[in-house]
């Protein structure tokens, strides 16, 4: 591996352009107001381009469609790295139920292939038709599907990482079962860009659910929920999407099941059992992207909350509770794992100090998009993990020079 | 890059000053130093291995485990964690010298939480007492290595253990929520948490399958599942193992996703059938399919694979009536390994993974690899991930044999790797399979996993010379396979 190069004076934007672009073609490589824009066509490109910026100490933001580039702190990179030409579904070993998928191909692309052998990749992130594949994993997103599939941690096999000092490196592999060497692909989900660029992923594969029917109950207060939730959970029934959505008026429990017809039929008449007195009716499955509008909401404030199960529907009450008492306009979409979205309108205090609320009742709380006023008043990644001082230490061994990214991740990694 | 500092790995013994401050740490009785009892610690499941430690402690909290790796981190003395030693790849192997962290001791239940379906255990919890614990509620823990009703927690977690039911609920990673660890500097902190997605980066999915070689965990969060509504077995026999991983295939492209896949040749089952007498049908490849959940889906996609089976022409079908028969089924298919006994004075376990795909041909290339040195191979798998299990059978007493069958069994390796697979589904790669390591990554790929091993243990104190490639260009010796003394107890079925 290269030694590290001395770094030398910042170098001016239009000086740094020419061999960029000689990197990954001209038509490839752009200068913006603040930074330069190229587009690799290989991870050896990456490769060399990552050289470039250690050498002159270019901070670099690796993207995609760039949909989830305000979560977490605020970057300014002189270089991004745009994986739009790298956006191929390279093997869809279908028979074997895997796939491997450059960075750049965005989640629809690769689902719809996949589709035509009626498989999937289990997971429903947002924006599917402009997200990519890099920035979904880069962020560890994922959907209503959670609940029955897991996260991508469960879904990745393998992967194809450039590191900040050139190093192209695999781990994992191509098959399901595999306990050779470290897991790295583990450590670059969820890690925000600050380990290394991802090149391509494999996953492995789903059959796609053919057959499922989706039913709502509607209640005044999160707490009636509580009671049908446990007996839910505590059930035989294996949902494939779970969420409680509430805003000041409104309150409801989704749940999409797939199963055999006759089988559905069953929990159906289960469901009115469990519910009882509310009523759950039929609905549509539609009703499970409504995260998705979340973050479709300008200006908002966007916030993760990680809780216990047991504790979804106290902590919405209360929600809607501390939101009357500040003001602020809110809509939540707690998943049945726990994990709850929330947006909220509302002026600076009050949205510090809903946060502020939250915290303590949650096991965490990240601020994923908050206005710019608003960034310097709050931590974001709002933790004080044990194992902070070891990440660090990791962020240092894998990207000496902080060119990845620099301070977006938990305790400015 | 940069490289990890050796630590003092060839010192011949522990001074007595050193075994003083490790008296200190974890008290006069929780420290082995008489050479008859250091000699239990001296191997694991691969008892070809064997190197007898300096000092055995047996801590019985968290503070005296981070007691114990001060002393060594201090030293720079190699120490090796230790649940119940029935891994298969040499990975609690003592280095000599070094210390054996046993957690034996640690072997409470700390937490029980249903509504939110989760477990808090020690390291030194037995597998199967985890899903005892939780039965009673209607939950199971998914990962079932063959030998979990004597294998620990901890032992799982540094090996990232499946089983059989790994298909449909995954492993051990998939149910660890959150780890304590003791770093190899003695700091203790927590990895992950009950709740989802703790932020930060993924520490416990990078810890679970580290082998040791990151540090010591002294408590685990575990998920637990609900227990399906129906759990059924079908038995189908084919005249060759190349039918039945057709029907395999078959049974997947349907789109279905039972809990478990297993395939049995020949050798396999009659070795089990002396075992247990688990009453397979004598065939070329017998195939056992699990379902589970809901009654009425669970009855759909039996019919559909029995559908299957006859398609790939099965000369027999059959369920298992009652629960007594199916535990009888999977007691013949857990204990096929240690069976080979009976059929073979010596073998030699080999664990490779392939893409299912690659099976008919795999099965085809390890008979002909196996006739042309005159060898027999048996086969049990994990017919629906690819995981293979090639036993080489051979006799130790003709001369030159052994030699045949490490070099057959080391090939059959390279071969999964060839054909796009993994050296290793779930035993781990250990002291065993080092070389293989470096024959499925290549260098940049390794020393990115240094970059990981260093941010951990800059020392290189935490299990030392497992998993990666030594510089030495020494061959592994896939070990022969000896009876575990648990096996011969009694205790356990080991694989």
């Amino acid at each position: 591996m290269p030694k590290a190069a001395a770094r030398t004076l910042p170098l001016a934007l239009t000086d740094a352009l020419p061999p960029l672009a000689a990197i990954a073609g001209a038509e490839h490589a752009h200068l913006n107001d603040d930074s330069i824009s190229i587009s690799p066509a290989n991870a050896g490109q990456i490769a060399a381009i990552l050289g470039f910026a250690r050498e002159h100490g270019l901070a670099v933001t690796p993207t995609g469609a760039g949909t989830k580039l305000d979560w977490g702190n605020p970057v300014a990179p002189r270089i991004r790295l745009v994986l739009d030409r790298m956006n191929a579904l390279r093997e869809h070993s279908w028979q074997d139920m895997t796939c491997g998928v450059e960075a750049g191909c965005t989640w629809a692309t690769m689902q719809t292939a996949l589709a035509r052998h009626g498989q999937m990749v289990a997971l429903d992130p947002l924006w599917p038709a402009r997200a990519t594949v890099g920035g979904i994993v880069a962020t560890n997103d994922g959907g209503p599907l959670r609940i029955r599939y897991g996260s991508l941690r469960d879904l990745i096999i393998g992967m194809t990482v450039v590191l900040a000092d050139g190093t192209i490196a695999r781990t994992g592999g191509k098959v399901v079962k595999n306990v050779a060497g470290y897991d790295l692909h583990k450590l670059m989900t969820g890690s925000f860009g600050t380990l290394g660029v991802i090149a391509g992923v494999n996953f492995r594969l789903h059959p796609l659910e053919t057959q499922s029917r989706t039913w709502t109950a509607e209640a005044a207060d999160p707490s009636h929920f509580e009671a049908p939730l446990h007996a839910l959970l505590d059930s035989y029934i294996i949902p494939s999407g779970l969420q409680i959505r509430i805003d000041a008026q409104h309150c409801a429990l989704d749940l999409r099941v797939a199963a055999t017809p006759a089988c559905l039929d069953e929990h159906a008449a289960e469901l009115t059992r469990f519910f009882a007195p509310i009523s759950i009716c039929e609905s549509s499955e539609t009703v499970l992207g409504v995260r998705q509008n979340l973050f479709d909401q300008s200006g908002s404030v966007l916030l993760k909350a990680s809780l216990l199960p047991s504790r979804i529907c106290s902590v919405l009450s209360q929600l809607r509770a501390w939101s009357a008492a500040e003001g602020t306009e809110f809509t939540a979409v707690a998943q049945g794992n726990g994990l709850v979205d929330i947006a909220c309108k509302a002026a600076s205090d009050a949205s510090i100090a809903l946060i502020h609320r939250l915290r303590p009742q949650c096991s965490s709380v990240v601020a994923l998009q908050l206005p710019a006023e608003l960034r310097n008043r709050i931590d974001l990644w709002g933790c004080s993990s044990s194992a902070l001082p070891l990440m660090r230490e990791i962020k240092r061994r894998f990207d000496p020079e902080r060119i990845l990214n620099p301070g977006r991740f938990i305790g400015n990694i | 890059m940069s490289q990890c500092e050796s630590g003092n790995l060839f010192a011949t013994m522990l001074t007595a000053a050193q075994i003083a401050e490790l008296r200190a740490a974890v008290g006069p009785d929780g420290l082995i130093t008489g050479e008859s009892q250091l000699q239990t610690y001296e191997c694991d499941g691969l008892t070809n291995f064997r190197v007898l430690p300096g000092a055995v402690v047996l801590p019985r909290t968290a503070e005296q485990v981070q007691a114990a790796v001060r002393v060594c981190a201090r030293h720079k003395i190699p120490f090796v964690s230790r649940g119940a030693g029935t891994g298969l790849s040499g990975g609690a192997l003592p280095a000599a010298a070094g210390v054996v962290i046993s957690l034996a001791r640690m072997n409470r239940i700390l937490e029980v939480n249903i509504p939110d379906r989760y477990v808090v255990v020690e390291p030194g919890v037995i597998n199967a007492h985890v899903t005892q614990r939780v039965a009673p509620s209607g939950y199971f823990y998914a990962p079932d290595p063959s030998s979990q009703s004597v294998c620990t927690i901890g032992g799982n977690v540094a090996e990232n253990s499946g089983g059989a039911h790994c298909l449909k609920y995954g492993f051990t990673v998939t149910h660890t929520l959150a780890l304590d660890v003791v770093l190899p500097n003695g700091d203790l902190v927590t990895f992950g948490s009950p709740a989802l997605d703790a932020p930060g980066y993924d520490l416990a999915g990078v810890f679970v399958g580290s082998e040791g070689t990151l540090g010591v965990t002294t408590k685990i969060t575990l998920r637990i599942v609900k227990r399906p509504e129906v759990v059924q077995t079908l038995l189908a026999a084919f005249a060759s193992p190349q039918a039945a991983g057709q029907t395999v295939s078959d049974i997947i492209a349907a789109g279905m996703l039972p809990s478990a896949m297993e395939i049995m040749d020949t050798l396999a089952i009659e070795a089990a059938e002396a075992a247990v007498h688990a009453h397979y049908p004598m065939c070329g490849g017998l195939l056992l399919v699990e379902l589970d959940g809901p009654a009425i889906d669970v009855a759909t996609l039996m019919h559909e694979t029995r559908a299957l089976c006859e398609k790939n022409g099965a000369t027999e079908i059959r369920v298992a009536q009652s629960e007594h028969e199916r535990m009888l089924v999977w007691k013949g298919r857990k204990a096929a390994f240690a069976a080979m006994g009976r059929i073979s004075p010596n073998y030699i376990v080999q664990d490779g993974v392939i893409p299912r795909t690659a099976l008919p041909e795999v099965l085809t290339e390890i008979d002909r690899m196996a006739a042309a040195v005159n060898l027999r191979v048996a086969n049990v798998f994990h017919a629906g991930d690819g995981n293979l299990h090639p036993l080489v059978l051979y006799d130790h007493a003709i001369a030159g044999q052994e030699e045949i069958a490490i070099d057959l069994s080391y090939r059959i390796l390279h071969l999964c790797v060839d054909k796009g697979g993994s050296i290793t589904g779930e035993h781990g790669v250990g002291k065993e399979k080092q070389q293989a390591l470096g024959y499925m990554f290549s260098e940049p790929d390794l020393a990115t996993m240094q970059l990981i091993r260093c941010a951990f243990d800059p020392d290189s104190i935490a299990n030392p010379d497992k998993v990666f490639p030594r510089a030495r260009l020494c061959a592994d010796r896939p070990g022969p396979y000896a009876p575990h003394p648990l096996e011969t107890a009694g205790v356990a079925e080991i694989f």
